[in-house]
């Protein structure tokens, strides 16, 4: 019993990695005021080309470097589309979310061809000396990948920049006052760039979880909804730092249950499995939690004098 | 000179897709395919045939059904991303109803017309939940259709896996996760009686459907407060209009189209459930919505274009080897580069005045 939780505490982990990345991530925009229903193609861009970085390099560590600047282009392009051009942010992340779908099959298939399940080099686990031996916490906490930990140092290093650098009150100025802000001196235009650049820097390093940390291949449209998980992960986290990632963990949770509950001989439909981390989002967006109170200005483009 | 800044201001959705298009014959010479092979297979699927024509007009069918529901939405500054959702739970209530045994022997038609009746209820109140969430609790819309659309997708997987609810009775090891086939009676009358085309009654129905939908949005008071709504939704309640009955009904009512194309698809062409049904008609479909710029000739015109294209694009697959991901990328980058230049539209459409 105690295994059987030790691996499912585990495994929880290694599915929340990616959303606890992506929402973290997205939340930094979001609290500028920037949008990315992208989210879910920036993370399967990414998700594709460290893959295939990985692939042509035979260096994992290259392969995460090809997932963040792959992510990182597409989010430079949805910040000149949503900043300068003032762009509806949520038509351009569908147009995003289609663009990268079919891009990344085509390239996938013509690079790999039609059914290839080749695998690429991936990403260690990590088993961190003397405390990987613990009997519980050990297989819970301390066999993961090493983006695992990485991960939580870069969620850790957001929640600083967002709560206790002067960066961060630039972020949240241009996200609830961008008229305020703009007068007070603070260039709104380039923070909220520099914000989406940070999701798409993060996004960029959930698509390499997936496909290098944790699958260790390529497959299409393998990020399958996980973007709009986190995207939901943030309304229900209240756009703070420390209740999206317990939304992402507990999506995360939902998700290990697919695997864990038939592993315990407790037989629930594998569809309703499935559907349990969007029913979980759908009730988590429709504010069961409480009232929600999103930035001022997000998705609302900013215009100096009008 | 106005006349002209407005025609260029319509040209640019033309623009985003004759350049959309470009940039995708660049990749198949790029992939090493023979371009002029690729576009021969491409015309052959969509225009070739008989067949390929019924065949490629019942898809632009479908695309005009979930672009006139995005629109008349739209018109209440609603952004309706669930079409895929609604097209699945449509087909599943259409597939129970015309898989009762007591329906397919009604007559007067309401063997066919039950189950599309179903499937548009079913619609509509998968479109109506993202409503009500949105009225009560505040919820974005795009967030709950998009997630309502997963749970609906996966709802069709659950059907067909199990034999207590849609699964065919599993009569072998190798029986497909699959309903039964729809009684005959149940299916769409066919347009032509030829049987060489596909070509079925869906047609008709959707060219009401858009007159309606035009003159509702036109002329009518519904679609008067629509707009008013959608332009200001403080002042429109204000002036006492029902603001959450309107908001409701507009998704409601783009739900429901969404699940009467899951019925045409289902009772027109398809005639069983099967997982993955809707097939990405629903993100197709809200393409066309988007570039018709709220216009329902444009949607029918853009479902015209991407039910050839759609078409082509499979041929092309099978007969050129270029994978058909290639119109999604056409899509996206028809949506994104039309979403761009809005700005220089408004500008342009200023100068026009």
């Amino acid at each position: 019993m105690e295994e059987t939780l030790a691996i499912f505490i585990a495994s929880t982990l290694r599915l929340a990695m990616p959303l606890m990345l992506a929402a973290s991530g997205e939340l930094v925009s979001e609290r500028a005021g920037v949008l990315n229903l992208s989210l879910e193609g920036m993370m399967l861009t990414a998700a594709f080309f460290g893959a295939l970085g990985s692939w042509a390099t035979g260096n994992p560590y290259l392969g995460v470097g090809c997932a963040v600047a792959a992510a990182l282009c597409m989010s430079a392009v949805q910040a000149w589309l949503s900043v300068n051009l003032r762009a509806n942010q949520l038509v351009v992340g569908i147009g995003f979310n289609i663009l990268a779908l079919g891009a990344t099959t085509l390239l996938y298939r013509i690079i790999f061809g039609g059914l290839s399940r080749e695998e690429i080099p991936g990403l260690p686990k990590l088993s961190v000396p003397g405390l990987s031996d613990l009997p519980f916490a050990g297989t819970a906490f301390f066999q993961q990948s090493v983006i695992v930990y990485f991960g939580f140092g870069l969620i850790l290093l957001i929640w600083w920049m967002l709560n206790q650098t002067s960066f961060g009150l630039a972020v949240r100025a241009v996200g609830d006052e961008p008229r305020s802000a703009d007068k007070a001196g603070i260039p709104v235009a380039r923070t909220r760039w520099l914000a989406v650049l940070i999701t798409g820097a993060m996004a960029g390093m959930a698509g390499a979880f997936i496909s290098i940390a944790d699958i260790h291949t390529f497959t299409e449209n393998m990020t399958n909804g996980a973007g709009y998980l986190a995207l939901a992960a943030v309304i229900f986290g209240g756009w703070n730092v420390g209740r999206t990632i317990a939304a992402c963990l507990l999506f995360g949770a939902a998700t290990a249950l697919q695997f864990q509950l038939p592993a315990m001989g407790i037989n629930v439909p594998t569809a309703f499995l499935l559907m349990l981390p969007y029913l979980l989002a759908l009730l988590a967006v429709a504010g069961v939690v409480g009232r929600l109170d999103p930035p001022t200005a997000l998705t609302l483009p900013f215009q100096r004098g009008k | 000179m106005p006349g002209r800044r407005r025609l260029m201001a319509l040209s640019i959705p033309f623009a985003a897709v004759a350049g959309s298009m470009a940039i995708g014959l660049l990749l198949i010479a790029i992939s090493g395919k023979s371009v002029p092979d690729t576009i021969e297979s491409f015309l052959d699927g969509a225009f070739g045939t008989a067949f390929a024509v019924g065949a490629s007009i019942n898809r632009a069918v479908a695309l005009a059904l979930i672009g006139l529901g995005f629109i008349l939405a739209a018109r209440a500054n609603l952004t309706n991303v669930g079409g895929e959702g609604q097209i699945a739970v449509g087909g599943i209530a259409a597939t129970a109803l015309a898989l009762w045994p007591p329906v397919a022997g009604l007559s007067l038609g309401l063997a066919v017309i039950l189950p599309l009746l179903a499937g548009t209820l079913a619609g509509a109140f998968w479109g109506g939940i993202a409503g009500v969430m949105k009225v009560r609790f505040g919820t974005n819309e795009v967030i709950s259709t998009l997630l309502l659309g997963f749970v609906a997708l996966l709802m069709v997987y659950w059907c067909v896996q199990s034999t207590a609810l849609l699964r065919q009775p599993q009569t072998s090891s190798s029986t497909l996760p699959e309903s039964l086939p729809i009684p005959d009676s149940t299916k769409l009358p066919s347009l032509t009686g030829d049987p060489e085309s596909p070509l079925h009654i869906g047609l008709i129905l959707c060219l009401l459907l858009a007159l309606a939908t035009a003159i509702v949005l036109q002329r009518s008071t519904f679609g008067l407060r629509l707009r008013a709504i959608g332009l200001n939704e403080l002042a429109a309640r204000r002036a006492g209009m029902p603001g959450s009955i309107l908001l409701v009904a507009a998704l409601g009512i783009a739900g429901g189209f969404g699940g009467l194309t899951g019925a045409i698809m289902l009772q027109g062409e398809q005639f069983y459930l099967k997982a993955g049904f809707s097939s990405g008609y629903g993100f197709d479909g809200l393409v066309v919505g988007l570039l018709s710029r709220g216009s329902t000739l444009g949607v029918l015109a853009g479902a015209l274009f991407f039910g050839f294209l759609r078409s082509g694009g499979i041929s092309m697959e099978i007969m050129a080897g270029v994978p058909s991901a290639l119109t999604l990328v056409i899509q996206g980058l028809i949506v994104i580069a039309v979403a761009g230049s809005v700005i220089l539209v408004e500008k342009l459409e200023a100068g026009a005045r």
